[in-house]
């Protein structure tokens, strides 16, 4: 067992310990939780004390381990933009655990992390939740898949109808490109269960069973979407369907909160601290996480890792609350409603009795320059420290 | 006249004072300290115990030459089409009404660095602007402050790609050094020989009026820029430094002024995968003279002081990180007798702060920028 105390914890479920504990057992989870907890005899003891813990930060939608950082193109497995509809690919097969980035997720309090496809194409493939500490992928997963990465707007515009002259060249097409996709499965998917049936043999399309998967809502169409009307059109496609989805970066969401706050829609929210680089980013506003948490959106936040580097997710939380989210649900928008999101709180996203011990350790209060991250834990184990230059 | 009542003063080079006044007449800073008889203003402004700062600089962006939201159309940071450009000036490629510079005095920054892009091995002038106003003539503070030069990956991609040359680093090297030897030839003939507008335009950096800024991210490319510089006995600023703490003593060797960042930035090539902070720390504990910059739009200026709270996460002082946006990078942009601190007749740039600037949750409250203010919380841009 390992006993932390003296810090201050901040579990984000249940109630703030001022001089709280956590036993932690051999398995990387938490045993206990509180204050004054019965100690052992040949526990290992981290004290601590006048520190702050918080639960290790879950970045909804990144790119670690699939953009070459520091490597140039032989890295780079971002997006597999030569064709418009590619359901069958998936980020797992991408991801290198012994990339850079991984440690920079650690430096920046990430231990879980969702790791999705590029947004080149209508339909760009799975995504998947990994922990952020190890060598295989596999041994890493937390679930697969976390959802079909989708998206709308400029870039599907860009990478095909102006890089390669072909559809979709226009917003139009690519909505149209993604309904006929979730047609397509649907027949697909009725053909399957009559194949069965009838005890047929049936040719599996791995493209067409990933939007099975969304059809069957197993798994949410995650929607790239920025610009105001893009996401209003992601909302119209995935009603039409009736599927469960989440909005990918919602960068104008503020400009239309009634409406989302009216649907009840999950947004992951970021790249935050981001230059406006696109025409469909010209409105971005550090206000928007909370303009949407007070509409009554579901806000997790995410760095889009490169764009905005995930060893500053703490930070742009910070700027977030700056500007607006409520401390208690800015610390959510990192942690627990992330995890909800992607399906894995029983594991992951708050300190509790039988979920995961990953935490941080900060110097001062979150959200403060003087609550840097100090260490970083996955399951018990320290994964990272900050080093004295 | 314009009074300020009751603030916290930090001066960045006389100490910080609490319950100060500072007088603004005339686009300068007419007096500061306990009790200032601020009789005869037409405004005041009270403090309340806020902290009042110099208007930060950000010494190295590309504002209104990548302009925000627009796309395409609205960049011209490289004339990418030949790899030596010593003849272009930013000053002709600036647009006022990029919407940055307003999210800029948002952000407290009042004074900005511009520089062409790092495609060419010489890529013309960069000019320090203040950030206000619609004509750029009118509110050029210094033009120009050096002659943008670039080693590393960025000219051998750009033109190896194409099969021109530079396509290695030596490559690199060899054009900026004839260039510099061509110009050298070219002064030294005097008047009698047609005019070579690349030579002319190099004229100022050899007769050390003006440095090369040196665009440099690995440890050999940074050697490289201070060898070339040593060989022609020219003046030299290195920009981004990323591996500096590697080669510290080259550094102070060369005597070299070092602009780094945008420390935020994700490694997006292999010559920065060293970046980090620790460059900033080490310089400054080596008494190495720097700045931080965010490179606009690379990390986006108004994170400008956020990277100065992070530095201070890494060991950096409080004192040194206010110093590294403000006075520090007035000297680096040579403007350090007009902005970058607070003293007697100086410009009146200054960022009245709802607390300490360095808290990750502390708001610009008000901008002013030549004795006027550009910017006021909770009040929408004219």
């Amino acid at each position: 067992m390992l006993v932390v105390k003296g810090a201050k914890i901040y579990p984000v479920l249940g109630t703030t310990l001022e001089r709280g504990m956590m036993i932690i057992n051999d398995q990387g989870r938490i045993h206990a939780i509180g204050e004054n907890l019965p100690v052992e005899n040949g526990d290992r003891v981290l004290d601590v004390t006048g520190k702050v813990i918080i639960p290790g930060l879950i970045d909804a939608h990144s790119h670690v381990g699939m953009w070459g950082d520091g490597e140039g193109r032989p890295g780079y497995d971002g997006n597999e933009s030569v064709r418009p509809i590619t359901g069958e690919v998936r980020a797992l097969d991408a991801v290198n655990p012994r990339q850079m980035s991984f440690a920079a997720a650690r430096e920046g309090g990430i231990t879980t992390v969702q790791i999705v496809p590029g947004s080149g194409n209508p339909i760009g493939g799975l995504g998947f939740a990994c922990k952020t500490q190890g060598t295989v992928i596999d041994e890493m997963v937390v679930k697969h898949p976390t959802g079909l990465k989708g998206a709308l707007g400029e870039n599907p515009k860009r990478a095909h109808g102006h890089g390669q002259k072909q559809a979709p060249a226009t917003r139009m097409a690519t909505a149209s490109m993604i309904r006929e996709y979730f047609r397509e499965a649907r027949t697909y998917g009725e053909q399957k269960d009559k194949a069965r049936e009838e005890g047929r043999p049936f040719r599996t399309d791995l493209n067409l069973e990933s939007g099975l998967l969304v059809l069957r809502k197993e798994i949410p169409f995650r929607v790239h979407a920025h610009r105001h009307d893009d996401i209003v059109t992601a909302i119209r496609i995935c009603e039409e369907f009736d599927i469960h989805y989440s909005i990918e970066h919602c960068t104008d969401g503020h400009l239309i909160a009634d409406y989302l706050g009216k649907k009840g829609i999950t947004a992951m929210v970021g790249p935050g601290l981001s230059a406006a680089s696109k025409v469909e980013t010209k409105d971005l506003s550090d206000e928007n996480p909370a303009i949407l948490a007070r509409h009554g959106v579901d806000v997790c936040l995410m760095t889009d890792h490169p764009f905005l580097n995930c060893r500053y997710f703490l930070h742009y939380a910070a700027i977030a609350h700056k500007y607006g989210l409520p401390f208690e649900e800015t610390l959510k928008s990192i942690t627990i409603n992330p995890a909800r999101a992607l399906g894995i709180e029983d594991r992951v996203g708050s300190l509790e009795v039988g979920k995961d011990a990953d935490f941080l350790v900060l110097g001062g209060e979150p959200f403060s320059y003087k609550g840097a991250i100090l260490q970083t834990y996955i399951e018990g184990q320290r994964v990272w420290e900050r080093e004295v230059y | 006249m314009l009074g300020i009542r009751d603030v916290t003063i930090v001066t960045m080079q006389n100490g910080t004072m609490t319950k100060g006044d500072v007088l603004l007449a005339d686009g300068r800073i007419k007096a500061y300290g306990e009790a200032v008889d601020l009789a005869g203003c037409e405004r005041i402004i009270e403090g309340r115990g806020r902290v009042l700062t110099p208007g930060l600089i950000d010494a190295h962006t590309h504002l209104g030459l990548s302009e925000s939201g627009v796309g395409r159309e609205g960049t011209d940071t490289n004339e990418s089409t030949h790899p030596l450009t010593p003849y272009l000036s930013v000053r002709d490629g600036i647009n006022m009404q990029d919407q940055a510079f307003e999210s800029f005095r948002r952000a407290g920054i009042t004074t900005v660095g511009i520089l062409p892009g790092s495609g060419n091995i010489l890529g013309g002038t960069g000019l320090a602007l203040k950030c206000r106003g619609d004509i750029v003539d009118d509110v050029v503070l210094k033009d120009p402050i050096g002659m943008k030069a670039a080693l590393g990956e960025n000219p051998k991609g750009l033109y190896g790609e194409r099969k021109q040359s530079p396509a290695t680093r030596m490559g690199n090297a060899a054009l900026l050094r004839s260039a510099l030897l061509r110009a050298k030839d070219y002064l030294n003939k005097g008047e009698d020989h047609p005019r070579d507008p690349q030579s002319e335009a190099l004229i100022p950096v050899l007769k050390r009026e003006i440095p090369l800024i040196i665009h440099v991210h690995r440890h050999d490319d940074i050697t490289t820029a201070i060898r070339i510089a040593n060989e022609f006995g020219v003046k030299c600023h290195l920009a981004h430094v990323t591996d500096g703490y590697m080669v510290t003593d080259v550094l102070k060797r060369g005597g070299v002024y070092c602009g780094v960042g945008p420390t935020m930035h994700y490694p997006s090539k292999v010559e920065n995968k060293e970046r980090d902070f620790r460059t900033a720390v080490v310089l400054d504990r080596e008494n190495i003279p720097f700045c931080l910059f965010t490179d606009h739009p690379v990390v986006d200026g108004r994170n400008l002081v956020l990277t100065a709270s992070i530095a201070t996460q890494w060991g950096l002082s409080d004192e040194s990180a206010l110093a590294a946006i403000t006075v520090w990078a007035a000297r680096y942009l040579g403007v350090e007798n007009r902005v970058g601190s607070i003293a007697v007749d100086m410009d009146a740039d200054l960022v009245l702060w709802s607390g300490n600037p360095l808290e990750l949750t502390t708001f610009v409250d008000m901008t002013i920028i030549d004795g006027e203010i550009v910017y006021q919380r909770g009040m929408q841009p004219c």
